[in-house]
């Protein structure tokens, strides 16, 4: 009788193959828009394989947003998660000061990108506009550059599901700064870089 | 006509004051209308800047991120600031040493 495979260790095995792909992109061209790209259309790929990511072997947010991480290298590595967001959870404008890139395995999340107006000489004061738009839903994925600004929405009544991957683990993340247009306001969680 | 939201006595300790809140506005947006230097950073549920106390009262809670509050912190009276909306007069204290 044949063994069952076992899906955990599938895919731990192919996060690790997956993550070495990425490094050998960067390791031979760096980080920058094209190798970003390639990045995304990598990550998009890996989402598609369903029987890796059975919803089953992640618990469900108890509030309404959860990170279950995958894979998440040492020192300044990458982190890689499957992220779940149900319906309405939703965060306001931020720069990750790091690259990340998403993509879904189920569920439709809205990703709205700004770009920063002012000239930042006021303290605790900023302004954004509307930049684009894109709802991320399987097959699709964002990626984005350090700095670039975002905003994002579960919408539709399902959870949306999906892998994220950051250029440092979200444990070792530099500051995140959160815009505000609302407040015409900017405010900054503390880096974790200093974390061990 | 549309009918206006109804309004409760928020009071934040921190800052001694007591503002109007809307049942239809988290009790951070009534605090930076009314000028209070209230920590906060995404506003949206993610980060826990806004972190407090709900000493006395009902809010609602808007979504949220489990890591920005928990199951046990949300028995033991705590709550988002920028995720809760009043549903009685309330009493807030942020636990934030400083605003951001």
């Amino acid at each position: 009788m044949a063994i069952p495979f076992d899906v955990a260790a599938r895919r731990a095995r192919a996060c690790k193959t997956f993550l070495e792909q990425v490094h050998s992109t960067t390791a031979a061209e760096g980080i920058n828009p094209s190798t970003l790209h390639a990045i995304k259309l990598k990550l998009v790929a890996f989402a598609k394989r369903a029987d890796l990511f059975p919803l089953a072997d992640f618990a469900m947010p108890v509030a309404q947003g959860r990170n279950h991480p995958l894979l998440v290298e040492d020192n300044d590595g990458h982190g890689l998660y499957l992220t779940i967001g149900l319906p309405g959870k939703e965060a306001a404008p931020h720069d990750h000061g790091i690259w990340c890139a998403n993509a879904a395995i189920s569920g439709r999340e809205r990703h709205v990108f700004y770009r920063r107006t002012d000239d930042g000489r006021e303290s605790r004061r900023a302004t954004v506009v509307k930049v684009g738009e894109v709802v991320v839903e399987p097959g699709t994925g964002i990626v984005m550059a350090d700095h670039d600004i975002h905003s994002t929405e579960v919408v539709g009544d399902q959870p949306a599901v999906g892998l994220s991957l950051y250029g440092y683990a979200l444990t070792r993340f530099p500051s995140v700064t959160w815009f505000h247009p609302e407040f015409r306001s900017v405010r900054a969680t503390p880096s974790r870089r200093h974390a061990a | 006509m549309a009918r206006a939201p109804k309004t409760f006595q928020v009071t934040i300790r921190n800052s001694g004051q007591t503002i109007a809140g809307a049942a239809d506005r988290t009790i951070l947006q009534a605090a930076i209308a009314a000028g209070i230097d209230y920590p906060y950073a995404c506003a949206t549920g993610n980060c826990a800047t806004c972190i407090s106390k709900l000493e006395d009262g009902k809010v609602s809670l808007l979504p949220h991120a489990d890591a920005a509050l928990g199951k046990v912190q949300l028995k033991s009276g705590l709550t988002l600031a920028c995720r809760a909306r009043p549903r009685s007069d309330v009493t807030i204290n942020w636990l934030a040493r400083t605003s951001s």
